[in-house]
């Protein structure tokens, strides 16, 4: 979920985390997608926890944007194997990337009322809206179930730009904001962001690599703080810090799709 | 001597673009040719009516230019790329000679102009000079979504970021960001982002805006920002940032 809020007062209660229901939505479908044959179907490891390996329920048909194309250079291809060798041997999990999050909330009622408006197919996740492999955002988040943290890997495209051939501050403000949603909701079911900041350190050349750093600060009062380190791989080059607080909701199942 | 300096970072240039990671430039890799088929497009300014704007946008853009016949108000206008000149010089200076004709033109473009109508940002700016402060009338496409059904959260960001540099008189870098979201904004609404400068301290513009609904009854979100100018940065954005000043609808944050 990206950012958004209402105040709490606003939302009716039932729509809150009560703190005695577990975690219980399987919002995200967590699957090995293997459009390229590159990651067998195997079942999800054990180790897992519980409500990471709960959104692990269901396949999907939609694309997975989150795998290699021909548009990415061989830094991003580099650092992208490394993680996806540690997804075997350290936990991490690669997360699937669909053109709407609605793909990965299938058979759940989504909060505020908002299903009835939300069932365009020609609606894209903004961070996916750009269809050209290489053009727009390249990207691909990895999660540490067990650290509550996870790393994303950007290649920005040419249409990204602000400043000629540097990467427009807005931009990666979404791609930021993204993985922040990402994260917290598989770290606690984050849902909905109250607030967002950033502050601007380097350009990033258009076409080269970013690794963004995202961790959960801490969890208080169903909120989540996260905080996200942009950087160049060798780290010599901080690009931008930014911290972010999401307020935690589950969602209901749609009884009405049963 | 602008010429030997930007014929000197023609190396950079390519460094930087060109190196590794940076997206190919080949035949299976073709550029959007609507983008450079012709002068027109370039030079066409996006922030005025087309098709895919809700009623309540053109309605909020006939009041605020009825406002501007007094000259109180103006609107900025917005390309999606440098002028003809500019890239002219963009193409003897900084693209490698070694690229096919078409390719020579930068696949670069702003990045809220780089929508098909109404998929994207479509989005308008009112100066008050008088008052240094904006109005961006905002209309979010459905390539922008977040939660399903709601706008983007990157994208009001994105947006808020291009409204708080309406109010800076020059080319500007964003330093810092900081937004509040009261309500999440629906997909394809329309909402007004009212930004002002509120102090300059030394170089340093320190600016604030507030996101509201067409009728001002439902306040979205609240940021601040500060913003710097462009020529602190390295020799590239310097030159860059000349090419570009005074070009009231281009947007120069980031």
């Amino acid at each position: 979920m990206e950012l958004f809020l209402v105040p709490p007062t606003s939302c009716p209660d039932s729509t809150l985390p009560q703190p005695s229901d577990p975690p219980r939505s399987p919002w995200w479908t967590l699957c090995h997608l293997s459009h390229h044959g590159d990651q067998p179907k195997s079942p999800l490891p054990r180790s897992w926890p519980g409500q990471v390996s709960r959104f692990c329920q269901e396949m999907t048909k939609g694309k997975n944007y989150a795998l290699p194309n021909a548009s990415w250079g061989p830094d991003m291809l580099s650092l992208y194997h490394e993680f996806l060798e540690k997804t075997k041997t350290s936990g991490w999990v690669r997360v699937p990337s669909f053109r709407s999050n609605r793909d990965h909330i299938q058979g759940f009622k989504l909060p505020l009322d908002l299903s009835a408006n939300s069932d365009k197919s020609d609606w894209r996740l903004f961070t996916r809206c750009i269809e050209r492999e290489g053009q727009g955002y390249e990207y691909v988040i990895f999660f540490q179930p067990s650290e509550k943290k996870s790393i994303c890997l950007f290649q920005p495209g040419p249409y990204l730009e602000g400043v000629p051939g540097f990467v427009h501050g807005g931009s990666l403000a979404a791609l930021i904001d993204e993985t922040f949603s990402k994260t917290a909701y598989l770290s606690g079911e984050g849902l909905l962001t109250v607030n967002f900041n950033i502050r601007f350190k380097n350009l990033i050349p258009l076409g080269s690599l970013a690794v963004l750093n995202v961790n959960v600060e801490k969890i208080e009062d169903q909120k989540m703080y996260l905080s996200c380190v942009t950087q160049s791989r060798d780290q010599q080059t901080v690009y931008a810090k930014a911290s972010g607080t999401f307020l935690q909701m589950h969602l209901e199942k749609d009884s009405s799709r049963q | 001597m602008l010429r030997s300096c930007t014929a000197g970072l023609r190396s950079i240039w390519a460094l930087r673009g060109r190196r590794e990671g940076a997206p190919r430039l080949s035949t299976d890799l073709q550029p959007a040719r609507r983008l450079f088929s012709t002068e027109k497009v370039i030079h066409k300014d996006w922030a005025l009516p087309n098709p895919s704007w809700s009623k309540d946008l053109k309605l909020l853009f006939d009041q605020f230019m009825k406002k501007c016949e007094d000259g109180s108000w103006e609107r900025l206008p917005s390309y999606k790329r440098r002028s003809t000149q500019e890239s002219e010089d963009f193409k003897t200076y900084f693209l490698d000679p070694k690229l096919g004709e078409e390719e020579r033109l930068s696949q670069a473009q702003l990045f809220t102009r780089g929508f098909e109508d109404g998929l994207g940002f479509e989005y308008v700016i009112f100066k008050n000079n008088d008052e240094k402060r904006t109005v961006c009338l905002f209309q979010g496409g459905p390539y922008l979504q977040g939660v399903p059904g709601l706008l983007h959260g990157g994208a009001m960001a994105t947006m808020i970021d291009v409204a708080l540099g309406s109010c800076t008189g020059g080319a500007v870098m964003t330093a810092n960001l900081n937004i509040n979201f009261k309500r999440p904004v629906p997909l394809c609404s329309v909402v007004v982002i009212n930004s002002q400068l509120d102090k300059l301290e030394g170089r340093k513009l320190f600016l604030s805006c507030n996101v509201r609904s067409v009728d001002e009854k439902t306040l979205y979100s609240e940021a601040t920002g500060k913003k710097l100018p462009l020529a602190i940065l390295g020799l590239v954005s310097a030159v860059w940032g000349f090419f570009c000043l005074g070009r009231g609808g281009v947007d120069l944050v980031f």
